[in-house]
């Protein structure tokens, strides 16, 4: 190998080495010099996750060549460090709330030094200028900017830990992140950035046919290569996966089903002895006819995805596959009677709408590491948002009883639904096996994110509806056709939860839903934050706004017409309460704040500009959408100093629920937050079971199990106290860590003399260390009957709303949102400054499906699988302003009354800036995205043809 | 990415004998910003890489006294835009290398690079055709200058023989009251390739508009002048005047980014707006 020497500087230390001229700048400071704040986001220059400083610019690490950097001087996030004591800069982010996973945190830090460095007093547009190369997917980017604006305005931190100076009680308060440290100093371990001793480096072989029978695969010539460790192929994998559907390969078997399908993995040395590897492997394919439109796979005699859905397993009595039909789920609503409801309809109205598959894009990609031991246990490191899930699923398939599991989950880099359930474990845990339980780890390229790992699913909708004359809906029978892909373990449920969320958080008293989860030769489906529910209310709500124009009545009257309230039912049968909260003040507070009732935008824009602008709204609901036994537990451990561990298996992958267990933890056992720890590592073997991290529940149900936990510690305090202190346990006091019995105040105790066992000066001992344990599972849900779907699915209803004012050019079809507003009801702000810096993300999030992302197929291949031709919102993307409302209309089951909020953001963006753009232009959209191409071309056909701009006709009917 | 030899030498006659030697399989490194993306992809597989940056000159922005501008080939693109000179002389350059990619890639990318690369959307091309660059070549046999308009032959495609670099662009002096200007059409606010780019010259003496246009061919087109632009004739007259000339030499494709017709459309607004900016009085648009 041709090595080349070179030296450089690299946070103030020298270094000498020999370095392969292939070997990236990023590579050798993963590698070689051992910094873990550098971060492979994509490879090709787009994300800039692996941004450093190199000669004082800000460069990505990926497209340097370590040869390029010999004489150079590189400085990294832990070079942002002087003496432990973090810069301004790293202070503001924790202080603005600038940090969620911490994955692009590291590079957007050494953006915005480079620029600090340059311009000491940067405008708010050259600080978005020089972070656009930055992607984040979870902060919305405006806490960044913000962040950074505070610095280049002399912005003083608050403090060096931030939380020092806080006292309780913490919640509803702004704690700032526990996590928040780590992840600015860059020292926040990823999966990404682990290296085991001994550890192989996997690879994988993907199809290039999205439909193909496998004739024969050839890895003779692979196995025999260099450093190869281990080949498989599918024909050595006899297993079927999947969290609801047992449906999917590790490596394709017999038959590849979509275009990315991994088809042969290889294990070696180092990645490229795998890479090349792989590329040695001959496979011989038969393409057979793919099925790629959902319309024509559901129809009689159409080919099947999978001619054997009838001997897989899968969860029976929840879902509903039907053979030979590519249906992986029918899911049926049926409440009251729906022809009789339109028959009283004054009209009916019916349009159909269309979602694009997209992906999650989590910064960091899927990554996991597997060890094989040689007396059959099975430890496994996964970038993965349910420890417990992997586990249960993981020895499900093997075999393997679940003690022998052990499952780790360290820092994750985002995941957003998409590393939810089981996805590229198994496969590192075979080759592992294969090669004699050396630990294997496999890192997914981004285009291996785009291809091979699930994306969002695809939606055709079509809504009929039937309403009175004075705009109340009477009628709504709507079908829901998912574009599942290839396989649907997860995808189920997407069709599940959406059809119970179906038809919006309106009262529909005649509703006939038919949700079908249909396979198709594509990339697949699964879970993506808030999954079914802004792919149904992008329809759902469109259609509100054509209803209410149809009638001629404002779509706010419309709405609020509508609306859930109490004493209505859900279209599920669950009657609505004052503990489901006010969707209406939710949408009254949006409208106010957009000047709803001035339909006219606040600036107009200037005549013959071009520049057209428009307001919408939009409503949103959400519940957990997940089975009714899941459950969720915590321990509280005490330390002899009176500081607790609190561990849960829940994971925060950027979230900021430690943060908001933190708090309850301290305020429930009067502590300071200093003194609570959430070790950063959910690990099957120590920490207490949890179903998985999804749905918005976390907050919800771990909330609920440290409050038990938390008072399970004091009680176990204060029965020891009122022993030593000879009063009964009713009367026990404790705050700050100290305990009396009222009136008695002269005789206090330390929590430290108490919570491993109270010592007497004689030395008699009573207690022990004192260990909290707290669980929770959902009250009182059933399943849907098979027929109706009635029942209670639903743990919590977050209900929600946004006002949106766009700009629209209408030479370039480009949108713009000027404004934004959100107003949820909470139930509780648990954290005001995470549920704000959550709805930022979970709306930037949103703009993104709406105007921006799809998944593009020729023929069933992806086209665009890559940041080349997938594109998120940057900083030059974000509304001109966003306001957040949160309102507190406490849920009975919920800590302290709150709700979930994780998903709600993002849900319903697309359907309220879609409604502001129709109302801009006056053209009507009824497919996401709203991009640029698609924008524009409606608009020119709409002046070229002055008819019906609308490609789907109402259909009139009734009285 | 595979394994190639690396060799950083420091003038053009070793380049250039390192490229004869290695014949066809040595590949140049400037920015790497267009080449490491295809050597990790497996898109291009070289077995030498030389690496132009410490090569004497190439790093040099210079200016003769009559005016004209030579920019080295390993000059990276964030100094170009930041050039107060060339931005005041060859606003559609600075403009132009301004919108390449992301502050990172500007940070590394060349012109010489992203001329060499010759992918049709690069964004340093349609100015320097518009202001009648020639791109300055080193072989083994010596030097020679290429108009750039006769540089690219095709996607990926130029004149460079297999022993040849380029060495740098050479941008003649501005015309008295040379006007000129670029835009670009991508997919969001944020880092894009062009859907289109354009940029236009208009040269006030002899009322001349030149354009050239990106992403719509195999090569960036460069348009015939269109002379004689009346003095009566307004902004928005000369304007479908260039677009209609545009619409008249593009042959975009649909692909993944944009279909034909949407660059078709967008080339005639970005000729109209480049000519509103070079005649006509600010309207507050883009």
């Amino acid at each position: 190998m041709e090595t080349v020497p070179i030296t450089l500087t690299v946070n103030g230390e020298k270094l000498a080495l020999d370095v392969p001229a292939h070997r990236t700048l990023l590579e050798l400071l993963k590698g070689e010099v051992h910094l873990t704040s550098p971060k492979l986001g994509c490879g090709i220059g787009e994300c800039g996750a692996c941004t450093v400083i190199m000669n004082g610019q800000a460069v990505n690490a990926c497209l340097v060549l370590a040869a390029e950097a010999d004489g150079a001087v590189i400085s990294t996030a832990e070079g942002a460090l002087d003496r432990d004591v973090l810069s301004a800069l790293q202070q503001a982010f924790i202080d603005f709330g600038a940090i969620q996973c911490g994955f692009c945190t590291p590079g957007m830090l050494n953006s915005a030094r480079a620029l600090l460095a340059r311009t000491a007093h940067p405008t708010r547009a050259e600080i978005v200028e020089a972070l656009a190369g930055n992607f984040c997917r979870c902060t919305g980017y405006e806490p960044i900017i913000q962040a950074v604006e505070a610095v280049a305005g002399g912005h003083k931190p608050s403090s060096q830990s931030g939380a020092a100076t806080v006292t309780g009680p913490y919640v509803g308060g702004a704690t700032p992140r526990v996590d928040g440290i780590a992840k600015v100093a860059g020292t926040a371990a990823f999966v990404h950035d682990m290296v085991l001793p001994g550890m192989l480096h996997a690879r994988i072989l993907t199809s290039p046919h999205p439909a193909a029978r496998i004739v024969r695969v050839d890895v003779e010539k692979a196995r025999a290569m260099p450093g190869v460790k281990a080949v498989l192929t599918g024909a050595d994998l006899p297993y079927k996966l999947g969290l609801y559907m047992e449906d999917k390969d590790i490596l394709a078997r017999g038959t590849v089903r979509h275009q990315g399908e991994a088809v042969a993995a290889v294990a070696a040395e180092t990645v490229e002895q795998a890479r090349v590897a792989c590329e040695a492997i001959a496979v011989t394919y038969e393409p057979i006819d793919p099925v790629l439109d959902v319309h024509e796979a559901v129809r009689d005699g159409a080919p099947q995805v999978h001619p054997d859905v009838a001997n897989y397993n899968w969860m029976k009595g929840v879902f509903f596959p039907k053979p030979g039909k590519n249906i992986a789920h029918h899911q049926k609503i049926r409440k009251g009677d729906v022809e009789k409801g339109f028959a009283e309809a004054d009209r009916v109205f019916e349009f159909r709408f269309w979602n694009p598959q997209v992906q999650h894009v989590p910064l960091e990609t899927h990554t996991a590491i597997a060890t094989a031991r040689a007396d059959g246990e099975v430890e496994i490191i996964t970038s993965a948002q349910s420890p417990f899930t992997v586990r249960h699923l993981f020895s499900h398939t093997f075999g393997i009883a679940q003690h022998k599991v052990r499952v780790r989950v360290p820092y994750v880099g985002g995941g957003f639904g998409g590393k939810a359930g089981i996805h590229l474990e198994p496969l590192v845990y075979c080759l592992s096996k294969a090669a004699r339980g050396r630990p294997v780890k496999i890192v997914a390229t981004r285009e291996e994110e785009f291809n091979t790992l699930p994306c969002r699913q695809g939606l055709h909708s079509t809504i009929r509806t039937g309403v009175t004359k004075d705009g109340r809906i009477v009628a709504q029978e709507i079908t829901y056709l998912w574009d599942a892909g290839a396989y649907a373990d997860y995808g189920v449920n997407i069709g599940r939860a959406a059809a119970y969320s179906g038809a919006g958080p309106y009262v529909v008293p005649n509703c006939k839903i038919d949700s079908l989860v249909v396979y198709t030769n594509k990339v697949f489906g699964t879970a993506y934050r808030g999954f079914g529910h802004l792919e149904v209310l992008w329809g759902v709500e469109r259609n509100m706004d054509l209803l209410a124009r149809a009638l001629g009545i404002d779509p706010y009257e419309f709405r609020r017409k509508n609306l859930l309230r109490v004493g209505e039912t859900t279209i599920t049968g669950e009657r609505f309460t004052t503990g489901h909260g006010r969707p209406d003040e939710c949408l009254r507070l949006v409208a106010e704040a957009i000047g709803w009732d001035d339909k006219r935008a606040s600036t107009p824009a200037a005549a013959g500009s071009g520049i057209v602008r428009g307001k919408g709204l939009a409503m949103l609901h959400k519940a957990p959408a997940m089975p009714t036994f899941t459950s969720c537990s915590a321990t509280i451990l005490f330390n002899g100093d009176g500081s607790v561990n609190v561990l849960v298996s829940g994971v925060d992958y950027g979230q900021g629920t430690y943060t908001t267990l933190a708090q309850i933890a301290a305020d429930e056992l009067k502590l300071p937050v200093e003194k609570i720890r959430i070790p950063w590592e959910s690990d099957t073997d120590y920490t207490p079971y949890d179903w998985q991290t999804v749905a918005s529940r976390f907050s919800v149900m771990g909330g609920n199990a440290v409050i038990e936990a938390a008072r399970d510690c004091l009680g176990q305090i204060k029965s020891v106290a009122a022993e030593v202190l000879r009063s009964p346990v009713e009367q026990i006091e404790c705050e700050n860590g100290v305990v009396w019995a009222r009136g008695k105040k002269d005789k206090k105790l330390n929590y430290s003399q108490l919570v491993l066992g109270y010592s007497y000066p004689d030395g008699h001992s009573i207690g022990g260390p004192v260990i909290g344990r707290g669980r929770y599972i959902a009250q009182g849900l059933t399943n849907l009957d098979p027929e109706t779907g009635q029942g209670l699915p639903a743990l919590n209803w977050t209900y929600g709303a946004h006002g949106v004012e766009v700009e629209v050019d209408t030479d370039t079809g480009a949108v713009r949102v000027l404004k934004i507003a959100s107003a949820f009801d909470v139930g509780k702000v648990l954290n005001v400054q995470q549920c704000r810096t959550q709805v930022i993300g979970g709306v930037v999030q949103g703009i993104g499906s709406a105007v921006i992302e799809k998944f593009v197929f020729e023929d069933g291949r992806l086209m665009n699988g890559s940041f080349t031709d997938y594109k998120i919102p940057t900083t030059k993307d974000v509304p001109g302003e966003m306001q957040q409302f949160f309102l507190e209309t406490p849920h009975p089951q919920g800590p302290y009354g709150a709700r979930g909020v994780a998903e709600h953001p993002m849900i319903s963006v697309p359907g309220a800036v879609g409604n502001a753009v129709v109302n801009a232009t006056g053209v009507e959209f009824f497919e996401l995205p709203l991009d640029r191409e698609r924008v524009y071309l409606a608009l020119k056909r709409a002046t070229q043809v002055t008819s019906q701009p609308n490609p789907v006709a109402p259909v009139m009917a009734g009285a | 990415m595979n394994g190639f030899r690396y060799e950083r030498p420091t003038t053009v006659a070793q380049v250039t004998a390192l490229l004869a030697e290695a014949a066809g399989k040595a590949k140049v490194l400037a920015g790497g910003t267009d080449l490491l993306v295809a050597l990790r992809s497996g898109a291009s597989r070289p077995e030498l890489l030389v690496d132009i940056k410490r090569v004497e000159g190439l790093t040099e922005i210079r200016w003769t006294p009559a005016g004209d501008l030579e920019i080295g080939a390993a000059v990276e693109v964030r100094r170009i835009y930041e050039d107060p000179r060339i931005a005041t002389a060859f606003p559609a350059l600075a403009q132009g290398a301004a919108a390449i990619g992301s502050l990172q890639i500007r940070n590394r990318a060349t012109v010489g690079g992203n001329l060499a690369n010759a992918s049709p959307c690069m964004d340093t091309a349609p100015p320097l055709l518009v202001l009648g660059a020639s791109a300055r070549v080193a072989g083994s046999a010596g030097e020679r200058q290429v108009p750039l308009q006769s540089f690219f032959l095709g996607v990926k495609k130029t004149v460079l023989a297999p022993d040849e670099v380029l060495i740098a662009v050479i941008v003649p002096a501005p015309a008295a009251g040379l006007r000129s200007a670029f835009d670009k059409i991508k997919r969001i606010y944020g880092h894009d390739l062009a859907l289109v780019n354009a940029a236009a010259t208009f040269e006030p003496a002899s009322r001349t508009l030149r354009a050239a246009v990106g992403s719509c061919g195999v090569t960036p087109i460069l348009l015939p002048p269109l002379s004689g632009i009346a003095k009566s004739a307004g902004p928005e007259e000369a304007g479908r005047r260039l677009a209609a000339l545009a619409l008249e030499h593009i042959c975009p494709i649909d692909d993944v980014r944009a279909s034909a017709e949407y660059r078709r459309d967008m080339t005639a607004l970005l000729c109209r707006r480049l000519v509103e900016r070079l005649l006509g009085k600010s309207t507050g648009r883009r």
